[in-house]
């Protein structure tokens, strides 16, 4: 296997990522009907890659700059914070890496999900990207158990259509400041 | 309930510690009471009338400071109906009103005033009914902890040997004080001395970490995070110790091949922040990027603060069968910023990437436990070996993939378990403190 790319994350990226998540305080509007489809597309692609364990497809998404966080506390800046996880591309590597050693304990058996993605707005940024929110739960069944794990995500899409990809992805947890299990599938 | 001493054995332990309900409740009310319970970090409450909420076993406690700075542990409980008079897990109030009736007291544990006061009887004294308190706090390195028990060594003796360690994980700080920032807050149906026999085991780490091990070979090469547990550990010079009361310690330090540093898996953003402080500090640069990863010390205060890496783990026990941990992670204050970044970072790394194998583990042993005609649990390994040293201080090192640890802490439970402590509560003005180091 190739060695790992090095990490590009630094401050101007967390700055970004701040910026991004940072309470919208100017309320946005809503969001513009023309870009819905090709946003939904992408997240319904992005949705159906997950469910069906497809993680080396699904990390093909991502932009090389990327950024995957689920944070604890969404308001909070993660330099100064644990998260539950804030990966680059490296990161998101690794998570997928320890699935295919075949000795990851937590998902033998493994996961099987569901999401289900709604809500979807979609704005331009100005620079090419596009900001899309989405309200998404996730059905985990595992051993005994059905175990939802909802959310408001955010997506900053670098493109759309066929060749959509992923810069930004932060999934905001309803209940990250309580007692959770740990998971270790791909939310 | 069987007779305790019959359900710990010299090798092995009882399945019913496990999973009895009738030992679970004797436990959260003399090993959560009796014992010197950790509650939290001064850093969590730095102002005057900051509080911060917490738990002894499953007892409710607001943890507040008082105007002139002075610690209270005061249980969450109206003294009149029993509702809890504080919601909120952490702030500033110098005032917890009860929503039910009405009573309000100071963040001292007294009770300032009773709505409609008429019709209580003439010798209701309203001093009479303050807040139920701990009582007795103490703090150590900025730990603060507390017990209902009077008879209870000091704090610095409870502690003993695991004191001085302490010291050591929050010296990694230029300042010498860490500053205890958020939480990771998880859950898993086990019983909570499951992490804690866990917690002093150096045995597991070769196979319930595995995958882990494995994606390091792969994906990172050489001598990586956990690295030192790929083969005969025994053989690295790490070692686990049995610190008596209960404590127990793993050093791994002794099985790094190379600098915390270097061992350190990659993490985001690895790169640019460690060029930020190669720029500012140049030759003394790597003395700075070692205050980054974690201590590489596994330090458990019985019977519910877990040390490891750069967090203070609280064990929080919700019945026999289910336990929630959590992780708060230490800043080293004084430290550049990149560095608490990067600890940042490295907190969500093993925790993530690790911990779950751990937890999924602990619900397979509860499950395996639940076979009532298979009582025992082997804790078996090195007992009488003669690589157990036992020092002046009585401290008990061996190998580090012995039980030892694990046989000392149940030495501890027993002991609490089968004492008569006479656990009490105490009013505003009669609490004692003592701070211990």
């Amino acid at each position: 296997m190739d060695a790992p790319a090095a990490s590009v994350l630094d401050d101007r990226l967390y700055q970004r990522l701040v910026e991004l998540a940072a309470p919208d305080g100017a309320e946005r509007g809503p969001g513009r009907p023309d870009l819905r489809p090709a946003v939904e597309q992408a997240l319904h692609h992005e949705a159906r890659l997950l469910d069906e364990r497809l993680y080396r497809a699904w990390l093909d998404r991502f932009t090389q700059d990327c950024v995957y966080w689920i944070p604890l506390d969404p308001t909070a800046d993660p330099r100064t914070r644990v998260s539950y996880l804030l990966d680059d591309r490296r990161r998101m590597e690794d998570r997928i890496g320890l699935l295919e050693t075949g000795w990851a304990h937590a998902q033998e058996p493994p996961s099987r999900t569901c999401r289900i993605v709604s809500n979807v707005e979609a704005w331009p940024l100005g620079d090419g990207d596009t900001l899309a929110r989405c309200s998404t739960v996730v059905w985990e069944y595992r051993k005994d158990r059905l175990t939802p794990f909802a959310s408001r995500n955010d997506y900053v899409l670098a493109s759309l259509g066929e060749n959509w990809s992923v810069r930004f992805k932060i999934v905001r947890l309803v209940d990250s400041r309580s007692d959770v299990r740990k998971f270790s599938f791909v939310l | 309930m069987n007779a305790l001493d019959t359900l710990i054995q010299s090798h092995r332990v009882h399945r019913s510690l496990y999973t009895d309900p009738d030992i679970f409740v004797t436990e959260m009310e003399k090993i959560f009471g009796g014992a010197w319970v950790y509650l939290a970090h001064e850093s969590q409450l730095p102002e005057p009338n900051d509080f911060i909420t917490a738990r002894m076993g499953l007892r409710p406690l607001i943890l507040t400071r008082d105007d002139d700075g002075g610690l209270h542990g005061l249980f969450n409980r109206c003294a009149h109906r029993a509702s809890t008079v504080c919601q909120s897990e952490c702030g500033s109030a110098r005032r917890f009103q009860c929503s039910y009736h009405g009573w309000t007291y100071s963040n001292r544990g007294e009770l300032v005033n009773v709505p409609f006061a008429e019709g209580y009887p003439p010798d209701f004294d309203l001093s009479d009914h303050g807040l139920a308190q701990v009582p007795r706090l103490g703090t150590y390195r900025g730990l603060i902890f507390g017990t209902l028990n009077p008879d209870a060594p000091s704090l610095a003796e409870w502690l003993g040997p695991a004191g001085p360690l302490i010291s050591e994980f929050v010296d990694r700080s230029p300042s010498g004080r860490i500053e205890v920032r958020n939480c990771q807050r998880m859950v898993y149906r086990g019983n909570w001395k499951l992490a804690w026999d866990n917690a002093g085991d150096g045995l597991h780490p070769t196979f319930a970490h595995r995958s882990f091990l494995l994606l390091n070979e792969r994906q990172h090469g050489g001598a990586r995070s956990l690295s030192q547990f790929k083969a005969s550990p025994d053989d690295t010079g790490m070692y686990g110790a049995d610190l008596g009361n209960g404590h127990m310690f793993v050093d791994q330090r002794p099985g790094l091949q190379q600098s915390f540093w270097e061992t350190q898996r990659p993490v985001p953003g690895r790169e640019w922040y460690a060029d930020r402080i190669v720029e500012s500090h140049g030759d003394d640069a790597a003395e700075v990027l070692e205050m980054a990863p974690g201590s590489m010390i596994n330090l458990s205060i019985f019977p519910n603060l877990l040390i490891k890496g750069n967090h203070l783990e609280t064990v929080d026990p919700v019945s026999a069968g289910e336990t929630r941990l959590h992780t708060w992670v230490a800043a080293a204050e004084g430290a550049p910023d990149e560095v608490n970044v990067l600890r940042m970072r490295i907190a969500e790394d093993f925790p993530s990437l690790g911990n779950p194998d751990d937890l999924e583990i602990f619900e397979r042993c509860q499950e395996g436990l639940a076979i009532p005609e298979v009582e025992w649990v082997d804790m078996s390994k090195g007992l009488g070996h003669p690589a157990e040293e036992v020092a002046a201080d009585g401290v008990r090192r061996a190998p580090v993939t012995h039980e030892g640890p694990m046989r000392g802490y149940l030495r501890a439970w027993l002991e609490l378990m089968s004492a008569d402590a006479n656990l009490t509560t105490a009013r505003a003005g009669e609490t004692s403190f003592e701070k211990a180091a």
